[in-house]
């Protein structure tokens, strides 16, 4: 099909009839979700070879299209079984950190608690901030043959700039500010990824496990309502993105197996930095210190936060290693560095 | 502790591998050799012992508060008394807007520096660490990024946001005739690739920008989510009444984008289009087919209004702050303007609008004057768009001159 420049005089339509399968997708109980589109010939079942333009999957291929440079090509490099089912979850489940957090109930705290509060907040409006800058470094990697991959990505983009935005607001909403930057909470393994897969095992998988185990012990980090709540509806929204790159890991692992050592030795490298920590490191003092003084409801009560500080991180690294099992690489177990290994369980 | 007890965990000690990292920073405070396997045989966790040593705890201490028998840790909290401005209680301004990132913009919080100079992802406000990584950031200068109006516009797009599988009526559909209904489907093909295209485009620019423009990533974070759901509110679309997906997209204009390589440039090609989009998609009821489509593009023209004023005011704060760049924004808008041009002149692109906007292939005479009228009201507003920012453009490219009046 050549598309001629038309003039007054001239008509060209020859893109009127290109295809002659007619499609009437039709609204599911949930209205009409990407689902209820992903059939016949659009359908991700369906994605032909890539190549390197923006053309969306099923389109027609224009001739003379011009490529955009490098994309990913194989389906098994981006793709997760559940991407379309995020979607749509995350574009109901938007929630609004100005309107949806009970500020009101933010009440004076002793002013230990709430400088472990605003400390916990200033590292995580840290963490969540390179949690959006890593997914747009590879937007432009994705190809439209995979856009639901795509689609995903963009809610995560916005939903860590809610989560950014959130704990700047904690930390500035009950008589406190800003404390210490974090530093080597390990966030430079995911910007430093070099590959889509590197970049979900380690920020979905590991960095995003472990902030979703911590958000889970919200109701105990939590000091008032509004905290409880910002930790549930992140939490959320982590299990979205976790729950992608559980998905993916799985999806190269069945279709790819020859990648698993590779895999490997990202995590080696991940679990290596940060101080054994992994990618979003509690450990980091101030934030280690805050966590305790949280959990044990204060300074003098700082020993029994270390205890519970210590459950948490046994939380952290089970899960994980759960996550990684579900995904198919349950030999991790016997990998881990030993700082973390100490607080694995018995299989 | 008894004997027994004591010989049990160092039976137990033996067994914890301890990393070569503990050892090199027990190594560097000048702890003995020994002191961890002593400090793990007293019952202290590895965690506990790596937690010492990250927290800076030297070999005298670590030795004296061994031999004590202490059973905590040593502390530091010196995070809690960092020099930064505290007894800050933000209040929502406006109750219903509930709080803003606007109300947060209060003492020291509130300045955004005219250059930025922290190469980390350091929150701004927060006391800064003087030892950190380059996180590879390239965009440090104010000037170059910033319009006020992201503060607001970022709390407004949360609250307008929307849903394509549920906030339009998708039962609603009905058949129509197959020239229109295959002018959508190629109308919205177009569209779709477009947006998940700018969506990906602006996403790989969030890794340049630094910390200290926060606001304004925040507010490009909506842009990106709002494209997403143009994307795959255009493919539900052109998919649920008897069409499918036609040819894609004219990539000339969308290949000058990516071409850009600066932020700047990025903004000027992109201005072109948003602006034009915002007058097609507002004038969106004369060619929509249905209440769906009506819908439909008034949610859109609503998200892209937002795009168009941070360009507008994007521009208008860059040409005050950096006036000797101004002339050079021409070369941007040409380039841009041109490979427009070249696509309004696509039948692909403009027979399908002409179709819709006559309703009917039989019409499209009747079209084609519609889609002139149109296309000169996008290239007036566009103009009109630029003087706003204070930009008086005085030829446009003459291919868009062109592809306007055909």
């Amino acid at each position: 099909m050549a598309a001629n420049p038309a003039t007054e005089a001239t008509l060209d339509l020859s893109w009127l009839d290109l295809y002659d399968d007619a499609t009437s997708a039709e609204p599911g109980k949930k209205g009409l979700t990407l689902k209820e589109i992903n059939l016949g010939r659009y359908a991700d079942s369906a994605r032909g070879a890539g190549d390197m333009t923006y053309r969306m999957r099923g389109a027609i291929p224009r001739p003379g299209a011009q490529r955009f440079g490098p994309n990913y090509q194989s389906k098994a490099d981006v793709w997760a079984e559940n991407c379309l089912m995020l979607y749509e979850e995350a574009t109901q489940r938007q929630w609004s950190s100005a309107r949806d957090i009970p500020w009101d109930t933010l009440e004076p705290l002793p002013d230990e608690l709430e400088r472990a509060m605003c400390q916990l907040a200033t590292m995580l409006t840290e963490v969540e901030f390179i949690a959006g800058d890593v997914p747009g470094q590879w937007m432009p990697f994705v190809s439209a043959q995979d856009f639901e991959a795509g689609l995903f990505l963009m809610t995560q983009i916005m939903d860590e700039a809610r989560h950014t935005d959130v704990f700047r607001k904690r930390a500035l909403a009950n008589g406190g500010g800003l404390l210490a930057q974090g530093a080597g909470l390990g966030l430079r393994t995911l910007i430093e990824a070099r590959d889509f897969t590197e970049m979900s095992v380690l920020m979905h998988v590991q960095a995003e496990g472990f902030v979703q185990s911590m958000f889970r012990m919200g109701e105990l980090i939590g000091q008032t309502e509004a905290d409880k709540r910002i930790f549930r509806m992140s939490a959320q929204d982590e299990s979205r993105h976790l729950a992608f790159g559980v998905m993916h890991l799985k999806y190269v692992l069945d279709t790819e197996p020859e990648r698993r050592e590779e895999i490997h030795h990202y995590l080696d490298k991940a679990e290596g930095d940060a101080a054994g920590g992994g990618s979003g490191d509690v450990t980091f003092p101030p934030v280690f210190e805050a966590l305790c003084i949280l959990l044990g409801g204060g300074v003098d009560k700082f020993d029994e936060g270390l205890q519970k500080f210590l459950l948490l991180r046994k939380r952290q690294i089970n899960e994980y290693v759960h996550r990684l099992t579900v995904a198919g690489l349950g030999d991790r177990r016997q990998r881990l560095g030993p700082l973390m290994a100490q607080f694995l369980d018995p299989a | 502790m008894s004997t027994g007890e004591a010989l049990a965990r160092a039976a137990q000690a033996t067994q914890v591998e301890i990393p070569q990292e503990a050892r090199d920073k027990a190594r560097e405070l000048g702890w003995e050799d020994g002191l961890i396997e002593l400090a793990l045989a007293k019952g202290h966790s590895l965690q506990v012992i790596w937690q010492a040593l990250r927290a800076g705890v030297d070999g005298d201490r670590a030795k004296e508060f061994l031999q004590a028998g202490q059973a905590a840790i040593p502390r530091d909290l010196s995070w809690m008394n960092v020099p930064t401005e505290w007894g800050i209680r933000a209040r929502p301004k406006d109750p219903a807007m509930g709080l803003t990132i606007a109300d947060l913009m209060i003492g020291t919080y509130g300045d955004v520096p005219d250059v930025w100079t922290n190469r980390s992802e350091i929150a701004r406000g927060s006391f800064p660490n003087p030892i950190v990584e380059d996180m590879g950031y390239t965009i440090f200068e104010k000037a170059l990024v910033w319009a006020d109006c992201c503060i607001p516009l970022y709390e407004e797009a949360i609250r307008d946001r929307w849903v394509s599988a549920t906030d339009l009526n998708w039962n609603s559909l009905e058949p129509l005739p197959h020239d229109i209904e295959r002018a959508v489907c190629q109308f919205l093909t177009e569209q779709s690739e477009r947006a998940y295209f700018t969506g990906a485009l602006w996403s790989g620019w969030l890794p340049e920008i630094s910390y200290g423009f926060l606001e304004l990533k925040l507010f490009l974070s909506t842009i990106i989510y709002d494209l997403a759901r143009h994307s795959e509110a255009f493919r539900k679309r052109a998919l649920a009444n008897g069409g499918g997906l036609g040819l894609q997209a004219p990539t000339d204009f969308s290949r000058v984008a990516k071409e850009a390589r600066s932020f700047p440039e990025l903004a000027a090609i992109l201005f072109v289009q948003d602006s034009m989009l915002y007058t097609l998609f507002s004038h969106g009821d004369e060619f929509a087919q249905n209440e769906l489509e009506r819908d439909l593009y008034r949610f859109v023209a609503r998200d892209r209004k937002r795009m168009l004023d941070y360009h507008i005011e994007r521009m208008k704060h860059m040409l005050f702050k950096l006036p000797d760049r101004r002339d050079e924004q021409n070369l941007y808008f040409n380039k841009a303007e041109s490979r427009m041009g070249k696509e309004w002149l696509d039948p692909a692109v403009s027979e399908p609008l002409a179709i819709l906007l006559g309703r009917g292939v039989d019409h499209i005479d009747e079209g084609r004057r519609k889609l002139r009228d149109l296309r000169k009201l996008q290239v007036d507003n566009y103009l009109a768009d630029l003087q706003k920012a204070t930009f008086v453009r005085k030829h446009i490219n003459g291919r868009l001159e062109q592809a306007a009046q055909a």
